[in-house]
């Protein structure tokens, strides 16, 4: 299909103001370095069920797209034709304040759902805090299953979510699960949804569970000069009966870019009633100190927030051109952690490490994209030590040069054989992001 | 092939002693908790996962359906062998693998009855949080193909928020792996998805779950309401304060009376509900959240308020939740429980149409429900040797059904569809929805050998 025709196909469908094909402007919307022929930017999701349609009629390949904070993700792609940018599609359908739950479609950033959820009522939140706080919208989050720090204690998208709306390859509109915590009525669609980086379909629409906001937060700050005593207090509170909402661990380098001291920092994010807050803060604290930290500070009211989009947003201040992320059983941090580092330091590469302690996920973050060669057999290296440890690792952004020399998605699964026949099944023109996910899906 | 032949066969994989194939291993078989019945035509017991892996790829090999079981619990016909086969009984794969304290995590084999793992768990201070009433008698496998629920998960969710991992022998008897100790592992979520599929994707074979230390502190209420609707609202109340306890469950008078006269756990017999709150976490701020929430019971004139002061205490409130259903068995020859789920602001107006479905097909209904979480549980009291009045039963049901999903809510919380409610899959799903439900089928099972005929109903086109 030429271009014209191509451009005028989807013009007939979104609407002639909602088709971008100048190629100056494409080139933004290149996803490892591959240009797109056009940017839509579908209205409704009666839209966006023409466009697959159409898509799988005429087998185009489609990447759907928010705000593009993860396009530096997944594998390259074999073939783009069209950007699915589902920015319009941005309203929150219903908003159920005493049963706890909201349908929102994807389009919308998360910032925008907590400064609604929060002016609502007595106040809620959606319990997610993933990386780039201002500009990751609904969709992104839930098709990458993307996930920060207060994972710890309020888990993941694949936990919250009641109820996923879709658009599939084909163009059927379907909707999977409900507004109810407990929901065994056919398959877990949902779940299948959640993390599959829009490669089985367009995720348009959301139902989660909210939680009341938390009448007190605050964090505690512990730094200690050596990783093992580090480690060693988050072990021990992971296994008290102590309920911190984040357990993370910085080594001197990310501590340092946000403004912390200690070669290595151990941030403790507290929330809920008064009691529980402070007496934490106490406990923790004591045990930091038993254990040799060299220095402990409270954070609280703005300081406290500002701290944790530090972290959240660690890639966009320390500007990463490389963000890894690997992921263990819990216990085997410390070791994991030391290796990276001496791996890291004996390839030249300067690292920064940040780890969700209590979930056994560390991310590595380097601006060091130049040393290709080098990065790639680090990447190897670290890949393969996740491995062995029952763990495995994922390139979550580098540069198309780097992704070439490795494995974005780490070490092979068994379950590649399902997920591929899954993939045949809903999509067997192959148009959804192909070649983005794992196995080259 | 001959019945003979098969049975020859599976006796070389599993030993003569694990194949059972007598008439009264049959009748034993044939049914499980829900009203359906149907006999296989063999059953195997396994005791490895290679086994299980022999006899799947001997069922591939020669098409013969296969449907794996724990021990029966099943609520809404899943473990019954409707187009006969091999009926693969896992209950002697029942150990802890693996209690990996330092990670948190337990790997166990699917046979593993749920409260034996719990116990087993508290001697080292942990916990696996999903609580299904019948974990007395469940496995973990049976939890996590209908993703049982249980009162503690308004807090802590349901059974697929703790299974992290699994093996799992596919339909031709290909040994997989999905998930494991570390989370977020890179891939479609197909953990996810096997979860509550009722044995029609595959046999878990192994299981890692996710434990965590025990609360520090649990405070346990009952309260006791003249009207089922101020209990109802109560529950909205708490919530709407911005409180979510543990758990939010009541139940009806023709409970509290069947429950009283079965345990005597000191139930007032003319309470219309009981509500039972309980706390947990943290000690400090308790006592005050404690007294917010009695002060909320108060407004909604609550009757009488017990506090449970000690273990003891709490146990006999929960033997009185958790025997709710065996004694309320004992007022009627049968029962059928409903399992459908609502927002839970629509709760009270649910009830109430719940009574009037009781009264429109002159049947006794007692209600068991998970407040907090919207999920109904009324219990359709009858005799099934009275045919009209088993008539009268399916009605009834149905009706429930379809009430819950006009409320917005769905057909089932906990139970799972199996065969007694895919007659009610079109009152929640599209036609295309369940077209992308049987490609997942397909993508899995493509020969539909494993548990054939459940939860998803024939599409209109073949029908």
């Amino acid at each position: 299909m030429s271009e014209m025709e191509l451009v005028s196909k989807l013009s007939g469908i979104v609407g002639e103001t909602n088709v971008l094909h100048d190629p100056d402007r494409l080139s933004a919307f290149a996803v490892d370095g591959v240009v797109p022929r056009a940017v839509v930017s579908p209205g409704s999701v009666e839209e966006v069920a023409k466009l697959m349609a159409f898509a799988t009629a005429e087998k185009l390949g489609i990447i759907p797209r928010g705000n593009g904070t993860k396009m530096g993700a997944g594998g390259i792609p074999r073939k783009l034709d069209v950007v699915l940018s589902m920015l319009r599609i941005n309203r929150i359908t219903e908003h159920d304040v005493p049963n706890l739950s909201l349908s929102v479609q994807t389009g919308l950033t998360l910032a925008e759902v907590q400064k609604k959820l929060a002016a609502t009522g007595k106040g809620s939140f959606l319990p997610l805090d993933p990386p780039y706080t201002d500009k990751a919208t609904i969709g992104g989050i839930i098709a990458t299953n993307g996930s920060g720090p207060r994972r710890y204690l309020y888990n993941t998208a694949r936990d919250l979510l009641l109820g996923i709306k879709a658009v599939l390859p084909s163009g059927d509109i379907v909707a999977f699960g409900g507004r109810t915590v407990k929901n065994v009525s056919g398959y877990d669609m949902t779940k299948l949804l959640v993390g599959s980086w829009g490669a089985l379909g367009v995720i348009t629409e959301i139902t989660t569970k909210l939680l009341p906001l938390p009448e007190a937060s605050a964090t505690l700050l512990t730094s200690f000069d050596d990783l093992a005593k580090a480690v060693a207090l988050t072990r021990k509170v992971l296994h008290s009966v102590l309920l911190p909402s984040a357990m993370e661990l910085l080594d001197g380098k990310a501590a340092a870019r946000i403004g912390e001291q200690g070669r290595y920092l151990v941030a403790f994010s507290l929330e809920g009633v008064v009691e529980a807050v402070e007496r934490q803060l106490g406990e923790i604290g004591e045990m930091a100190t038993r254990e040799g930290a060299v220095a402990t500070k409270t954070l609280k009211a703005d300081d406290d927030r500002t701290f944790w989009v530090g972290i959240r947003d660690f890639a966009l201040a320390a500007d990463s051109a490389v963000i890894l992320r690997a992921n263990f059983p819990i216990a085997k941090l410390a070791e994991l952690l030391a290796l990276y580092e001496k791996a890291a330091q004996a390839a030249g590469i300067e690292c920064a490490f940040i780890g969700h302690a209590g979930n056994g996920i560390l991310h590595c973050y380097s601006a060091d994209a130049a040393k290709t060669g080098a990065f790639a057999e680090l990447i190897g290296q670290f890949t393969a030590e996740a491995a062995k440890r029952e763990g495995n690792l994922v390139v979550e952004a580098a540069p198309r040069s780097l992704k070439e020399k490795v494995s974005v998605w780490g070490q092979p699964r068994s379950d590649t054989v399902v997920a591929r026949r899954l993939k045949e099944k809903i999509d067997p023109a192959g148009v959804l992001t192909p070649g983005r996910f794992v196995g080259g899906i | 092939m001959d019945k003979e032949t098969m049975i020859a066969e599976l006796v070389k994989m599993v030993g003569r002693d694990n194949v059972l194939s007598s008439a009264m291993y049959f009748k034993l078989y044939e049914y499980d908790a829900s009203l359906n019945r149907s006999q296989p035509d063999c059953i195997v017991l396994t005791e490895s996962t290679e086994q299980v892996a022999q006899v799947v790829k001997f069922a591939h090999a020669n098409r013969i359906p296969l449907i794996a079981r724990g021990t029966g619990t099943n609520l809404s016909g899943g473990s019954v062998a409707v187009q006969g086969g091999i009926s693969l009984v896992l209950t002697k794969m029942n150990k802890i693998l693996d209690l990996d304290i330092e990670n948190q995590r337990v790997v166990v084999q699917p046979g593993i009855i749920t409260l034996d793992l719990k116990n087993e768990l508290a001697k080292h201070g942990y916990l696996y949080q999903p609580d299904p009433a019948s974990e007395k008698v469940t496995t973990i496998g049976g939890n996590f193909g209908e993703n049982a629920g249980g009162p503690h998960c308004l807090k802590y969710g349901v059974t697929s928020n703790h299974v992290l991992g699994a093996e799992v022998v596919l339909d031709n008897g290909e040994v997989i792996r999905v998930g494991g100790k570390a989370l977020d592992n890179p891939g479609f979520d197909l953990l996810g998805i096997l979860g509550a599929s009722e044995g029609t994707l595959g046999i878990v074979t192994e299981a890692t779950l996710r434990i965590v230390p025990k609360a520090e502190a649990i405070k346990t209420m009952l309260c006791i309401f003249d009207s089922i609707e101020d209990g109802g609202n109560t529950v909205t109340a708490i919530i709407g304060e911005g409180m979510i306890p543990a758990t939010l469950e009541m139940m009806d008078n023709l409970t509290i009376k069947a429950v009283e006269e079965a345990y005597h756990v000191g139930f007032p017999l003319d309470a219309a509900a009981i509500l039972i709150v309980e706390l947990d976490g943290l000690k400090d701020g308790m006592d005050r959240l404690t007294e917010r929430i009695l002060a909320i019971c108060r407004q909604h004139k609550v009757r009488e308020i017990r506090v449970a002061k000690d273990q003891a205490e709490r146990d006999k409130i929960w033997a009185g939740r958790k025997g709710a259903f065996g004694a309320v068995g004992r007022l009627r020859p049968n029962y059928l429980v409903n399992d459908g789920t609502v927002p839970r602001t629509r709760l009270p107006e649910t009830l109430a149409k719940v009574v009037e479905i009781g009264k429109k097909y002159r049947l006794p209904i007692a209600n068991v429900f998970h407040a907090g979480d919207g999920n109904l549980h009324p219990l359709i009291l009858f005799d099934e040797r009275d045919k009209d009045e088993l008539a009268r039963v399916h009605a009834a049901a149905t009706e429930i059904m379809e009430v819950c999903a006009a409320m917005g809510g769905t057909i089932s919380g906990e139970h799972g569809i199996g065969l007694e409610k895919m007659h009610g899959m079109a009152m929640v799903f599209s036609e295309k929805d369940m077209a992308a439900m049987r490609q997942v089928k397909a993508a899995f099972d493509p020969l539909n050998l494993l548990n054939p005929g459940k939860v998803l109903p024939e599409s209109e086109k073949a029908a």
